[in-house]
């Protein structure tokens, strides 16, 4: 089974350099990263994630706005997304399913751990 | 009567009228004690009576015998009604200054919340980043760090927990800033206050304290917002435990009530309730050491805490005060005769839009 592509938008490079590199190390991942919400559509095209883990709040592009258009692209229709936010606390999510306009949501900080459990849990099967 | 016996033995009959003379002295100690209380218009009708027995004295051929009687009796009776009814009158002056008092005192409180919230709002956004990349980089170094270091395992292990606690303090903040909105529905006090213990069970079993609850029969639902409303129990029941540390009781007891003009004068009481509403009322009670005087006055402050560094962030109680006040209810903190705590949460029976 080859590795599991993940496409990580968030517009904090720190955290994205960090997150890739735990996921590589840690995870059977292929891991891409987009820093600019604007050009996230065409990294997705690009890449062809098996699941995308998108901020929401970014100077240049909304989360919610760029899930909608990648939904509605006819190459990345029915792509996983789950967003990253720190607008909830993790301790609001609690251990319930919780999602923002029918997306699943980690919130920030959020343990590295628990990304790869996402991962496991929606990202796209491919054989 | 004290008054006309004293004057006669001090002066015979002869030399002075012992009724006109009963009456005066019966005036000036109520005349000074008036004036030292500082009851100008108490003090003015008695020395207006003091003045009318002088000149009844003065001039006996305007006062005739048929009418001193009735006059003594005025003049003598008098003052101690017009006492009566103006200490109660400054009585209702000093309570509706306490009550104005504890009202602007709420006010500059709420503001300073709202502050507090704006300001969490802005800040969390930009510190829960930063701390998300903290927490992944000691995961990641965690990774490559070989089990045998011991010692910079310990530091990752400090370093991520000290991620965690800045992420309690931001979570903290944040209840201010949003959802002030409460998801009202009609509740049993006593079931929330049981599903809120079950949170904390472990807790009170790893400190070896007895949890004791005496909820009172049969008391009529409320309007609660049950996520908030346990919140708020987990928090005074956490704050028990953390009091005790170990071996100890905490004790919950509910009842209904009807609220008493004594209890209505309790901090935050008198602006919320009235005197004869049917309230419930929930006593949090642990045998902890209690809470020094003069931190009582600033408990609810955010971030005010007696916990050690790490253990609390201050906002359990501000939190708590919070939601209880949302609800229209009050929560009051102090002393127990016999030692430890209490904890009082007053809740409204008879709020609007609550079910019957």
């Amino acid at each position: 089974m080859r590795k599991r592509r993940i496409l990580l938008v968030d517009d904090e490079a720190s955290i994205t350099r960090a997150l890739a590199m735990y996921l590589t190390e840690n995870g059977d991942c292929e891991v891409c990263v987009e820093n600019k919400g604007s050009r996230a559509l065409a990294a997705a095209r690009s890449f062809k994630p098996d699941l995308i883990f998108l901020d929401i709040v970014m100077p240049d592009a909304d989360g919610g706005a760029l899930a909608a258009e990648i939904q509605g692209d006819p190459v990345l229709k029915g792509t996983p997304i789950v967003f990253l936010t720190a607008l909830v606390s993790r301790r609001e999510t609690g251990g319930t399913t919780m999602t923002i306009g029918g997306y699943p949501f980690l919130a920030k900080p959020v343990h590295p751990e628990t990304v790869l459990a996402s991962i496991g849990e929606h990202a796209r099967e491919r054989a | 009567m004290a008054a006309a016996v004293g004057a006669s033995i001090l002066w015979p009959d002869a030399l002075i009228d012992q009724e006109i003379l009963a009456g005066g002295l019966a005036l000036i100690p109520a005349l000074l004690l008036a004036h030292y209380r500082g009851w100008p218009l108490v003090t003015v009708l008695l020395g207006v009576g003091l003045v009318a027995l002088v000149i009844m004295h003065l001039s006996p051929l305007y006062f005739g015998a048929a009418l001193r009687g009735p006059f003594l009796i005025l003049f003598v009776v008098a003052p101690y009604i017009s006492i009566a009814l103006g200490a109660g009158w400054f009585g209702e002056v000093r309570r509706y200054q306490a009550e104005l008092r504890a009202t602007q005192l709420q006010l500059i409180q709420s503001e300073k919340l709202d502050s507090i919230g704006r300001m969490a709002a802005g800040v969390a956004h930009e510190v829960k980043n930063p701390l998300m990349m903290i927490l992944t980089g000691i995961k990641v170094l965690a990774k490559r760090v070989p089990a045998t270091d011991e010692q910079t395992r310990l530091l990752l292990h400090d370093m991520e927990e000290a991620v965690e606690r800045a992420d309690r303090i931001i979570g903290g903040l944040l209840n201010y800033s949003r959802d002030r909105d409460l998801d009202l529905a009609s509740a049993d006090l006593n079931d929330t206050i049981e599903r809120s213990t079950m949170l904390v069970k472990h807790d009170l079993e790893n400190a070896h304290i007895t949890l004791v609850s005496n909820p009172a029969p049969g008391l009529p639902k409320l309007l609660l917002d049950e996520f908030k409303m346990q919140q708020v129990f987990v928090n005074l029941v956490t704050n028990a435990i953390h009091a005790i540390e170990r071996d100890g009781e905490i004790r919950i007891t509910t009842s209904l009530e009807k609220m008493t003009r004594a209890a209505r004068s309790g901090h935050r009481m008198a602006d919320r309730f009235s005197p004869g509403e049917r309230v419930v009322v929930v006593r949090i009670e642990d045998s902890g050491p209690g809470i020094p005087e003069e931190y009582l006055v600033k408990i609810f402050d955010p971030f005010f805490s007696t916990k050690p560094t790490g253990r609390g962030t201050g906002l359990g109680l501000s939190v708590s005060q919070q939601i209880v006040e949302m609800h229209g209810g009050a929560i009051d903190v102090g002393n127990r005769e016999t030692g430890g705590a209490r904890v009082t949460v007053t809740l409204k029976v008879d709020r609007e839009g609550a079910p019957s």
